[in-house]
């Protein structure tokens, strides 16, 4: 098997705003070309683009806008976590010998039909994810007595956070009171505790380890991968439990041959603010007791640790882009390349991507 | 319209099972999952118990578990503030979508 890494990185910034589809994957793939050294088209010879929209055969769409003829080029779509399983594929590619060169684009607009599961008829009427949300948030307060302000650290923390992200959709601080006092959309979430929709794109080229230096003075090596899916339906999940990271993580350590103890820094999906609390604690970092706690001590003592980008909630969701985006976070502070968001010293990142109310998670770790 | 939501429509929830395995299938399906042979139904009790619950404007709604460990979310209709483990009794309707509403017993 070949060794994989990330040679360059592309985005767009987040909007509310509706978005022309191809126009910003052209932006977020023409920003991650120009980011590698001794680009020629001729060395591509894969495009896997990750979206929930509905255009078809936008791989060969992309691959042609950029004058690339590639051997592989096709969509892949598994909701929110589109975008990790599109690198994931792309890794398949290289590290079996298929290719050599994996451009990776995702891209959504605001409204997309990648928000409901319509299939899911244990849902029944109550299909939008607040409904799942505030389910997940209501078992978490009475399992482990977590407070309101606890979950609204989360939100400002990471609102705290995006506001270093340029790519953000919003830079707007929001205090922890804003976050307590804001619109309640049930009696267990509020408009601040909820990641929303936008219209985005980013992009990330993988190559093979042999070819990865020809294009980048620093490799990111994809060390560890792990996945699970559990169920489609949200209402086979253990209440209080997210089953799938749990078990990705655990292979994703495995292979990566590491302990959760070793991660420098992670970006965990964040779709509510109760998301955050349960993956961290799925991923080994704390334990669900203490998962409030942990998030107000990084809060208190400005540790950029956990979602240094924004997370979901202060840097805007547009699904299939999302999990390239959050890769592109963790290959940036393992190049020593975030600015204001650095952490210092950072050698191991882990990504934490899931769908429909963690039915199914993916996890990557990165080493530089 | 699947057989499941047309008895969605008549006010009947249809539980899916298998005879050869004893297995119930849901979501429904026509075919068991495990030993591939056509599934058969039976009427639901209506009978389930709350799981977890919270509110949406003045509509409690919440997690569900009916006949046969399955779930689902739906509208809880009560009085004063539910409690995990309340029993329950279904109403089912369907218009393009289903429709799970659950009435608190002795309410």
């Amino acid at each position: 098997m070949n060794k994989v890494a990330i040679v360059g990185t592309g985005q767009t910034k987040f909007s509310k705003d509706e978005g022309d589809v191809e126009k910003l994957l052209f932006e977020s793939a023409s920003n991650c070309i120009q980011s590698v050294n001794n680009y020629d088209s001729n060395d591509i010879d894969g495009v896997l683009v990750s979206t929930n929209n509905n255009s078809k055969y936008l791989g060969a769409i992309l691959s042609e806008t950029l004058g690339i003829r590639p051997k592989i080029s096709h969509s892949i779509e598994h909701l929110c976590s589109s975008g990790t399983n599109a690198i994931i594929s792309a890794y398949a590619y290289i590290s079996s010998g298929l290719s050599d060169m994996v451009l990776v684009s995702g891209v959504e607009s605001a409204t997309n039909p990648g928000q409901v599961l319509e299939w899911d008829r244990s849902r029944g009427n109550l299909e939008h994810p607040i409904y799942w949300g505030s389910m997940l948030t209501k078992s978490h307060k009475r399992k482990f007595q977590t407070t309101e302000e606890e979950l609204a650290i989360v939100s400002a923390k990471n609102h705290k956070h995006a506001m270093d992200n340029p790519f953000a959709y919003s830079n707007e601080p929001r205090t922890i009171s804003e976050v307590m006092n804001s619109k309640q959309i049930t009696d267990d979430l509020r408009i601040l505790d909820c990641s929303r929709s936008c219209s985005g794109s980013s992009s990330i080229l993988l190559a093979s380890e042999e070819k990865a230096k020809i294009f980048s003075d620093q490799p990111i090596e994809i060390t560890g991968i792990g996945q699970k899916t559990t169920s489609a339906s949200f209402t086979k999940n253990i209440l209080g439990e997210i089953e799938s990271t749990r078990i990705a993580a655990d292979l994703a350590y495995k292979m990566a041959k590491i302990e959760a103890k070793q991660i420098d820094v992670a970006e965990v999906h964040d779709a509510f603010s109760v998301c955050e609390l349960m993956a961290i604690s799925e991923l080994g970092l704390t334990s669900n007791e203490k998962s409030g706690e942990f998030v107000r001590d990084l809060f208190n003592t400005e540790n950029r640790m956990i979602n240094p980008r924004g997370g979901l909630i202060g840097a805007g969701h547009p699904l299939g882009a999302t999990g390239i985006s959050q890769t592109i976070e963790i290959t940036n502070q393992l190049q020593g390349k975030s600015d204001k968001r650095q952490i210092s010293n950072a050698k191991i990142g882990l990504i934490h991507n899931m769908s429909a109310a963690g039915t199914s998670s993916s996890i990557m770790v990165l080493k530089n | 319209m699947t057989f499941f939501e047309d008895q969605l429509k008549e006010g009947v929830f249809q539980i899916c099972y298998c005879k050869n395995c004893n297995d119930t299938i849901w979501p429904p399906k026509e075919i068991c999952h495990k030993c591939h042979n056509r599934t058969d139904w039976k009427k639901s009790t209506n009978l389930g118990k709350i799981m977890e619950f919270s509110k949406r404007e003045s509509t409690y709604f919440g997690l569900i578990e009916i006949d046969d460990g399955i779930r689902v979310l739906g509208d809880i209709l009560s009085s004063s503030i539910p409690e995990i483990g309340q029993s329950v009794r279904m109403s089912v309707s369907f218009n393009s979508k289903p429709h799970y509403s659950f009435l608190v017993e002795n309410n």
